[in-house]
């Protein structure tokens, strides 16, 4: 199986042999929600940090009767598959004060399986930047941190968060430099592909995903690159998109996908974290300064102008900007992103979905009149 | 060529021939309405007149402190209590359908009556926008956007998710950032003595607040299902004014007054009902509350936003104090304490409320664009059960929208509730 096939496997399911695993040899699996969890102080714990899923989750009757049908789908799948038992392998699950679907997730799974995961922990993540906030942040970081120690009986040291924070910068390192090849007028790589890989890379040891990404460059640089498309798309928008067979919808139009402004892509690696000094303020600094989600709301320009960086870097010609239905951060930054990229000259398409795929047909039409909206 | 409208003399007319026509209709009987209807009257009117001078007007959200914009010559608009006058008034819908535009549909009504009136050309710009960071993201996803979008001064004073030792005095960092932007906006600094003074007259209503809190757990409950609603616009918009203070001395000796001669708003024997509204209510028919008294005699006898139980501030000589005691304030006024944190910040007020108004029955007048609360509803409608034996009826509703669910609509929930639920 060649690197790319073995990434691929690991992004189609939330449970997979190299987790299989990590918890044979009886080491701990935790899963969190969101890019503002630090993954590392995970990792320097020796705790494998899994990025929560629900792939291919197609039913959420059982979630439907805590959650409201005004809820986004993300989280209801997410509840689907606690309560059909899919995340018992995790030892704990992490949250974030990121959205109120995600928090009241938590609220309910405390409420009904509180003694399913050893470690049940919230971080109260700023909505803006400045010095207090850095500083407060730092604080729910040592708390977090304290939590592991004491749940899982282990010892963080900072030498062992400064190495979590290298092979951390290593991959962010190596996604970048696979981001890189798709600036080229022939990439090497799929929009969806890359999704596949970028959603694996959460979902396994990262030292393996450092091995494999290194032999996928390998791969790609023997590969022919993808020409003949009829448009250079980057994908923005919400978070859950974690499949990349809605990428494939569209790639399968035409619209090659080679750049992205999304939790499960650029967002999380777009930015190394300092190595040196206090390495829980500087995960603060960094987690909080990277591009950004909605929910912080002191960098609404800047979210636009992080995607007329990439327009430009990766010679975009329409943007798509999807977000899942009854998420508000995302839907108010339809608002300015449609004022700054008609003030560029960047064409753009919103689009609406649900967690799973669904309504193919619709995306094709909606896709072939955004391409040929473009002359394309 | 139309006369262009403005949100706050639309607001501030029809709230004068409201308080008239209550003057005029009820004014014998129910004396308290026209003093409520009166004060928010006279407050949009003074709303006008600071814009007609120049003055700076300042748009806030429900939780930031009205008394240090008071202490800085800084008019506040709650924008929460302008889009629910709006809505009042059955103006809301246009700027619904404009924000729709472009926002989402989801988006709460509440944010995109503000937004929908801005981009309309119908508000007046303000000096600056402040709002909390809590309770939900509908306000995240506008407020920031529209004031990027105007290009107005804004702040979000940031809050942690959990209210622990250390959270008021975070919050209170914020406020006095907060302090230094509307330094600017105004022209001068803050003057101490002033805030002071302001600061007394917040403690001076508050005290009231409390006390006539306890008065209106009586049975039969004192309080008209009408006042337990509208009271909470004037808090917000009015806090630390004389005329807020006055208003609530008044307000608790008439209802000392109605407690010691055991007389209620309703007569004991027609009060068949204590109602408590666990969320907002449908800001667009508060007559839906006379309606459920005079149908089933069920008073509404508190409501979520009108749950103002949290203590004044205990040390207003100092500026550190005040700020100290504004931020926990914050931290604990109605809609931000039951909606911004934990599910059990929601589930302990309530049940509160419930046992201490004696309550049968519980309303959940679900706003659609609530997220958070809907999602952890199933959870607190079982608990109200479980250990209250108390009921609840989920209405799927917008609070400021008819169109989506209408009065008649809410009555005919409210019928089968009675005839099934509570069959009395």
């Amino acid at each position: 199986m060649g690197a790319f096939e073995e990434l691929a496997a690991v992004s189609e399911d939330i449970h997979n042999p190299l987790i299989a695993d990590w918890k044979a040899s009886g080491k701990k699996v935790v899963g969190f929600f969101c890019s503002y969890v630090p993954e590392e102080i995970l990792l320097a714990a020796g705790i494998l940090p899994i990025r929560l899923r629900a792939p291919d989750c197609s039913d959420i009757s059982a979630a439907d009767t805590y959650m409201s049908h005004l809820n986004c789908t993300f989280m209801r799948s997410c509840l689907q598959f606690v309560l059909e038992g899919k995340y018992r392998f995790l030892d704990g699950l992490v949250f974030t004060n990121s959205c109120d679907h995600v928090r009241r997730l938590f609220d309910i799974l405390r409420e009904v399986r509180p003694a399913d995961y050893p470690l049940l922990h919230m971080i109260s993540v700023p909505h803006k930047v400045d010095d207090d906030l850095i500083a407060w942040y730092r604080g729910e970081l040592l708390e977090f941190k304290q939590a592991v120690e004491r749940c899982f009986d282990v010892n963080v040291s900072d030498d062992a968060l400064h190495a979590a924070i290298e092979m951390c910068n290593e991959t962010r390192a190596s996604l970048k430099k696979l981001y890189d090849l798709r600036k080229a007028d022939a990439p090497p790589i799929s929009g969806a592909q890359t999704l596949a890989v970028t959603v694996a890379g959460s979902s396994m040891p990262r030292d393996r995903f450092n091995e494999l990404t290194s032999e996928l460059f390998d791969e790609l640089s023997r590969q022919e690159g993808i020409s003949g498309y009829r448009a250079r798309l980057m994908m923005a928008g919400s978070g859950g998109c974690d499949d990349p067979q809605y990428f494939k919808v569209m790639e399968d139009m035409g619209g090659l996908i080679v750049a992205d402004s999304l939790c499960f892509g650029s967002r999380y690696f777009w930015m190394p974290v300092e190595t040196d000094g206090d390495p829980l303020l500087e995960l603060a600094k960094s987690y909080l300064i990277r591009p950004s989600c909605p929910r912080m709301v002191d960098s609404v320009s800047e979210r636009c102008d992080f995607v007329k960086q990439m327009v430009i870097e990766f010679k975009v010609d329409g943007v798509v900007f999807q977000r899942i239905r009854y998420c508000d951060l995302w839907g108010g930054q339809m608002l300015p992103m449609r004022e700054s990229l008609k003030r560029w000259g960047i064409p753009l398409i919103c689009l609406e979905r649900e967690y799973a795929l669904g309504g193919i047909g619709q995306l094709r039409t909606r896709i072939q009149a955004f391409l040929e909206s473009m002359g394309r | 060529m139309a006369v262009k409208s403005n949100v706050l003399r639309d607001v501030s007319d029809s709230l004068c021939f409201v308080s008239d026509m209550v003057g005029t209709r009820f004014g014998d009987k129910h004396p308290e309405w026209s003093w409520i209807y009166g004060l928010l009257a006279e407050y949009f009117k003074e709303v006008c007149r600071a814009e007609d001078d120049g003055k700076p007007i300042a748009w806030i959200n429900f939780g930031i402190p009205s008394e240090l914009f008071y202490a800085m010559d800084i008019v506040p608009v709650v924008a929460d209590v302008l889009s629910g006058s709006l809505a009042s008034i059955g103006k809301a819908t246009k700027y619904i359908d404009i924000a729709e535009q472009y926002v989402p549909d989801y988006l709460c009504a509440n944010n995109k009556i503000i937004l929908g009136a801005a981009l309309a050309g119908d508000a007046p710009p303000p000096a600056i926008f402040v709002h909390p960071a809590n309770p939900c993201d509908s306000n995240l996803a506008t407020y920031p956007v529209l004031a990027e979008h105007f290009d107005f001064p804004y702040f979000c004073v940031d809050m942690p998710y959990f209210r622990t030792g250390s959270s008021a005095s975070f919050v209170a960092t914020e406020l006095k950032k907060l302090v230094t932007s509307l330094e600017r906006i105004a022209g001068h600094r803050l003057d101490i003595d002033r805030l002071k003074d302001v600061m007394q007259h917040s403690n001076r209503a508050h005290e009231n607040i409390l006390k006539i809190s306890e008065l209106r757990q009586a049975v039969p409950c004192p309080y008209s299902s009408l006042e337990a609603i509208s009271e909470y616009g004037l808090v917000l918009s009015l806090a630390g004014t004389p005329q807020l203070a006055d208003y609530f001395e008044r307000r608790y000796e008439f209802t000392m007054d109605r407690v010691d001669r055991g007389e209620g708003h309703l007569p004991r024997e027609k009060e068949k009902h204590r109602l408590v509204w666990i969320y907002g209510a449908p800001t667009f028919d508060f007559s839906i509350l006379m309606w459920l008294e005079k149908e089933y005699g069920a008073v509404s006898v508190a409501n979520m936003n009108n749950n103002f139980v949290m203590t004044p501030v205990h040390d207003i000589s100092t500026y550190d104090g005040i700020m100290l005691g504004l931020a926990e304030k914050l931290t604990l006024l109605p809609m931000t304490r039951e909606c911004g944190g934990p599910w059990e910040n929601w589930l302990d007020a309530t049940m509160e409320l419930i046992r201490g108004y004696k309550a049968d029955a519980a309303v959940f007048a679900g706003h659609v664009a609530c997220k958070s609360n809907w999602a952890v509803m199933k959870l607190v409608k079982d608990k109200l059960y479980d250990e209250l034996g108390v009921p609840t009826l989920i209405l799927e509703m917008d609070l400021f929208d008819p169109r989506i669910t209408s009065s008649d609509s809410i009555k005919a929930q409210f019928d089968k509730f009675f005839a099934t639920i509570l069959h009395k």
